[in-house]
């Protein structure tokens, strides 16, 4: 298989997508709605990119398009690119001030007054429901189709299944999602509404609040051994760690005057 | 409904899901395998003309697909109904060949004639209308559907007859 991307040659192996032979091989392909860790879905279709596999050229989306047979790749042709400018342009429009796309934009030239703008704070890109599925505790999904869809919780209610481990806010590139902790609260708000509303643990050694109360039998479940036992709820990493520390200091080391104590 | 009855009456308009009966669609129907979770709720949505929210949690909780996802697909499939449907539905196809041959006439006709907007329900109940893509007939466009009827190359006088049918009720 022969792959020639933008002129030059590169090593592939069949089935690979285009986006990760481009990755593998230093050629930039702009992405927003791709994660590594994730399944490709292509909703933001930015990665487009043109493919002539001998039947003259197409344009595809990179991130989920595997080279099987000979193909020439375009990453950056002019047609591409004003294909990227319009989808920045769209994308724009549901996200004003999102400073990922106005970069972008400065990129590819794109003129943000353009299409009027109909402000929802949300790409579509899907991220934050995959992310949830996989990580989360299948809380978010995409609601509706089309330009319809929005990011939401069963039945639109805060939920009873998040874990509020914050993988939707972390990766979410228009930063709609939003983690917040107050009150001994965390609470998770999309697009402005909650999402969903966790009790934090408060450490029994130090007293600082560090992770939602949860009901672990899931997680234990998804870790796989039964036989592990639940993390030590009560008391925070940095006071494990350092109660840990002393422990061993106690045991291995012989006591010492520092002829500072105090 | 006597003026004297207390409010939450209105609320309670939601069916009381029978969970025997759901057992029934899930497990003997369909075998619990949840593959065929579009057709549980396909049945479940035949019962009772929309997908009540303790019928979709049992289902979910039966077959162990995740809420999100059935609400995901519920929410995707226009076919899918959250809220409670009139005891008829109409449905006029307003796919590009019945939109040519002048279906959203008879959608205006039935906004004014039953003050109901597409999708939505009268306030008695009795009718929804629902305007839908394509069901598939487009050689006899333009089609409407009563009831899971269809009537090809209708017009206004096939829905004055459906209204006229319904009133009388």
């Amino acid at each position: 298989m022969k792959i020639i991307m933008d002129g030059n040659e590169v090593a592939a192996t069949s089935g690979q997508t285009i986006l990760e032979v481009a990755r593998a091989n230093g050629v930039r392909i702009p992405t927003l709605c791709h994660n590594d860790a994730l399944e490709p879905a292509a909703m933001c279709r930015l990665c487009t990119v043109e493919v002539d596999e001998g039947r003259g050229p197409r344009l595809v989306t990179a991130c989920n398009y595997p080279l099987r047979r000979d193909a020439q790749v375009f990453t950056n042709s002019e047609r591409v690119r004003a294909g990227r400018k319009l989808i920045i342009e769209m994308l724009y429009t549901r996200c004003r001030g999102s400073e990922l796309l106005e970069e972008l934009g400065r990129e590819y030239g794109a003129d943000f007054t353009r299409f009027a703008p109909n402000d929802k704070q949300c790409i579509m890109c899907g991220l934050c429901a995959r992310v949830c599925e996989r990580v989360g505790g299948k809380t978010l999904t995409l609601s509706g189709r089309g330009v319809e869809i929005t990011v939401a919780t069963a039945f639109d209610r805060a939920s009873e299944f998040c874990i509020a481990c914050g993988a939707c806010a972390r990766i979410c590139p228009v930063q709609t999602i939003k983690m917040i902790d107050e009150d001994g609260e965390r609470r998770i708000l999309v697009q402005g509404r909650e999402a969903s509303r966790v009790k934090l643990i408060e450490c029994v050694s130090c007293g600082k609040r560090f992770g939602p109360v949860l009901d672990l039998k899931e997680i234990n479940e998804r870790a796989g051994d039964s036989k592990v036992p639940p993390p030590n709820q009560g008391v925070c990493p940095e006071c494990s760690r350092r109660n840990l520390a002393a422990r061993m200091a106690e045991r291995h080391f012989e006591q010492f005057e520092t002829g500072e104590e105090g | 409904m006597a003026a004297s009855e207390p409010a939450t009456e209105i609320i309670c308009q939601e069916p009381e899901v029978d969970f025997m009966l759901l057992d029934r669609i899930i497990n003997e129907d369909f075998g619990g395998n949840r593959e065929t979770m579009i057709m549980m709720m396909q049945a479940i949505q035949h019962e009772y003309r929309f997908l009540p929210e303790p019928a979709l949690r049992y289902l979910s909780q039966s077959i162990g697909v995740p809420l999100t996802k059935i609400y995901e697909v519920a929410t995707f499939y226009a076919s899918f109904s959250l809220i409670p449907k009139g005891k008829h539905i109409l449905q006029i196809c307003t796919g590009t060949a019945c939109h040519l041959r002048g279906s959203h006439r008879m959608v205006e006709h039935m906004i004014e004639k039953m003050s109901v907007s597409p999708g939505g329900t009268t306030e008695d109940m009795k009718l929804t209308l629902e305007v839908v893509n394509c069901v598939g007939a487009c050689a006899v466009a333009p089609v409407v559907v009563e009831d899971e009827k269809y009537y090809p190359k209708a017009d206004i006088s096939t829905l004055d007859k459906f209204i006229e049918r319904i009133n009388a009720e």
